[in-house]
């Protein structure tokens, strides 16, 4: 049985106008996202900016509060629970942000940040919760020394180190890695990437890992979900992305990355213009402004994420030429 | 290659810049010597805090005053001193022989003037009796030349009406507004999509090859410095640790910080969910710098010897320098992949 079922989600921010501020329009952030993971397995979401991607996960622990969809969490639908009804279930669906010195309160010292789970879930008495932050922070790899000293006082990567910490301090199920190594250097990134991984195999956790660098989504993750301006548009096991996209995005998307190998610049499919506005996206496929092989049919005939014609089971794509 | 490609346009020797902070004088960039050919792509690749975007600052002599100081050697372009050249002179020199192109286009741009006027001002200064008009027009085609469409509209509107990567474009159209021999780009893809980090690398190769001018390349991502670069500087807390063309860099890596960092990303073809190699602890800040190598706190290969004296940079084939006292005793580079 999945973990976590996303089904039609939707996020829709609207515009406001007027002397009434009565709304004029909506940005649409997230138009319509489905989205499964399974116990122990990492999902990776890529995109570009404003794609959709952080405010799906932010919407999935509700952090930002969901226009329509279901998000189904063991059997539960998160979208319609109370805050109370819904706090319970936070234990289980954690999170970790990109800018970790946003994310950690620069007035707490680190031993407080990691107790303050068990306080607001009331569980454990004084000096057992001083224990669970000690071997937390044995943990993610960080000396004992830490839980009197204040972020300010740590690394980029020391920082991120706190948030993962933070994250699994109540032994969830699901962790939403919101761009959690984008903002560290490549040495570091590296490190934080291997405590993900040690950490999924030891807690069989699942990952939603949400990311730009297609090449560290692939790395960590079991599926990946391509979305493009609050769509999903393929859908498939990491290596078929990799070795087989069929989407024409997606193809692009690939071989923009810059490879570190100056022999092996691949042929590049360079997309003209930028990614349209959500606020008026275009009518039919949300892609055809960009797309090198649109047709009339792709201008006003929305295509469906369905079985991809050829690959392997679960590779899901949206596109009317299915390549 | 002919003879010419190999003049140097700009030199650098020594070249020791610093900070006066509270807490003591910080040297961001302690002693460090290369140039750049003509026509060619010098990449300086190196992560946060190892003094790459100072280096860059120091040539054209913009360090934030009053706390930064060209603290000694020289930077030469086209034979002259930029060092001890006046003010006026570098006003001159700025945007017109040497353009510039930063990471972040918003702050680059002024946000309440319009596109073409503020490409205009480039034209204007560094072209006596020019008048408003002929400025603006040479804007619009500079637009035009970087690819922004119906660049006569675009040049009545805001910064913020732009998106980013349009904007990174309107910063390479001032660039390049004189004609530059010399551009210096530092992180100018990091705050863009790939996608659109691809359209950008292919305008400024595009635009290189038109006008010959030679780029310096700012980055932190190895895979934009194999991909544009025919020379590389590695640098590691203020010092180089490895110079030599792109090839060597990545088929005979000498530092083991450059082979750590070559190994420490992810890439396309390694087999999924397998832990990385990584470079263990980090940078140790300016103000504690060990006496010796820097890297030796997360070097492999430290010994004593590197505890004590600091590595010279040394040459190991012709072109190919690494700053490491041991280079002739470490494991040879893995081979490259086919």
């Amino acid at each position: 049985m999945p973990l976590l079922t996303v089904q039609n989600l939707k996020v829709h921010f609207p515009i406001r106008g007027g002397i009434l501020l009565t709304a004029k329009g909506a940005v649409k952030a997230v138009d319509g996202v489905d989205l499964v993971i399974h116990p122990g397995e990492t999902l990776g979401l890529v995109g570009e900016s404003g794609c959709g991607k952080s405010t799906t996960g932010k919407a999935i622990v509700r952090l930002i509060e969901p226009t329509a969809g279901k998000i189904e969490f063991e059997g539960r639908d998160l979208a319609t629970l109370s805050r109370r009804a819904l706090k319970p279930v936070r234990r289980h669906v954690q999170m970790i942000f990109q800018d970790p010195a946003e994310s950690l309160n620069a007035r707490h010292s680190v031993g407080n940040i990691l107790e303050e789970p068990f306080i607001i879930h009331k569980l454990g008495a004084p000096d057992e919760r001083r224990r669970r932050v000690r071997e937390l922070l044995d943990r993610v790899g960080l000396p004992r020394s830490a839980a009197d000293r204040f972020p300010f006082e740590f690394s980029g990567g020391q920082r991120q180190r706190i948030g993962i910490a933070r994250s699994i301090a109540l032994n969830p199920k699901l962790v939403i890695c919101d761009e959690p190594v984008s903002a560290l250097d490549v040495s570091i990134q590296s490190q934080v990437l291997n405590l993900l991984l040690d950490l999924q195999r030891e807690l069989s956790l699942s990952y939603l890992f949400i990311a730009h660098d297609l090449a560290v989504v692939r790395h960590i993750s079991d599926r990946i979900a391509v979305m493009y301006l609050g769509r999903i548009v393929e859908q498939a096991d990491a290596d078929e992305i990799h070795r087989g996209p069929r989407h024409p995005y997606t193809r692009a998307l690939i071989s923009a990355i810059p490879e570190p190998d100056p022999r092996r610049q691949s042929n590049r499919i360079v997309l003209k213009g930028d990614v349209p506005s959500p606020i008026n996206p275009p009518p039919g496929c949300p892609f055809h402004p960009r797309c090198p092989r649109a047709t009339d049919r792709c201008r006003v005939d929305a295509p469906a994420l369905r079985p991809a014609a050829a690959g392997r089971a679960g590779h899901l794509v949206s596109c009317h030429y299915d390549l | 290659m002919t003879a010419n490609a190999n003049e140097n346009l700009l030199e650098v020797r020594d070249l020791v810049t610093g900070f006066d902070t509270d807490a003591g004088r910080v040297v961001a960039v302690d002693g460090i010597s290369f140039s750049v050919r003509k026509g060619a792509t010098l990449g300086i690749v190196g992560e946060s805090g190892c003094g790459k975007s100072v280096t860059a600052l120091s040539i054209v002599r913009l360090l934030p005053q009053p706390m930064g100081k060209i603290l000694g050697g020289e930077v030469r372009f086209q034979g002259e001193n930029l060092t001890t050249a006046p003010p006026d002179r570098l006003i001159k020199i700025r945007g017109g022989r040497i353009g510039f192109i930063f990471q972040e286009p918003m702050t680059a741009l002024n946000p309440v003037h319009r596109v073409g006027r503020q490409l205009g001002e480039v034209f204007l200064l560094h072209n006596p009796g020019m008048s408003k008009r002929d400025a603006l027009r040479r804007s619009i085609e500079m637009l035009a030349k970087v690819g922004i469409p119906s660049p006569e509209i675009r040049a009545g509107e805001y910064p913020h009406q732009l998106s980013g990567g349009m904007r990174q474009r309107v910063v390479i159209a001032m660039a390049l507004a004189n004609h530059p021999d010399l551009v210096i780009a530092d992180e100018p893809t990091t705050a863009l999509d790939v996608t659109i980090q691809a359209q950008i690398l292919e305008l400024m190769r595009d635009l290189q090859r038109e006008f010959g001018m030679s780029i310096m390349l700012i980055t932190h991502d190895l895979g934009v410095i194999a991909e544009t670069c025919q020379d590389v500087l590695v640098m590691y807390a203020g010092k180089i640790a490895e110079t030599g063309a792109v090839g060597q860099i990545f088929d005979r890596p000498g530092h083991p910080y450059t082979r750590g960092l070559l190994d420490s990303i992810p890439r396309m073809d390694n087999p999924r969910k397998s832990r990385l190699k990584t470079i263990d602890g980090m940078v140790p800040g300016l103000l504690e710098l060990p006496p010796g190598c820097r890297f030796q706190n997360r070097c492999p290969y430290r010994t004593e010897l590197c505890e004590k004296r600091q590595p010279a940079l040394e040459p190991i084939e012709p072109g190919h320098a690494v700053a490491c006292h041991h280079w002739r005793m470490l494991p040879p580079a893995p081979t490259p992949k086919q």
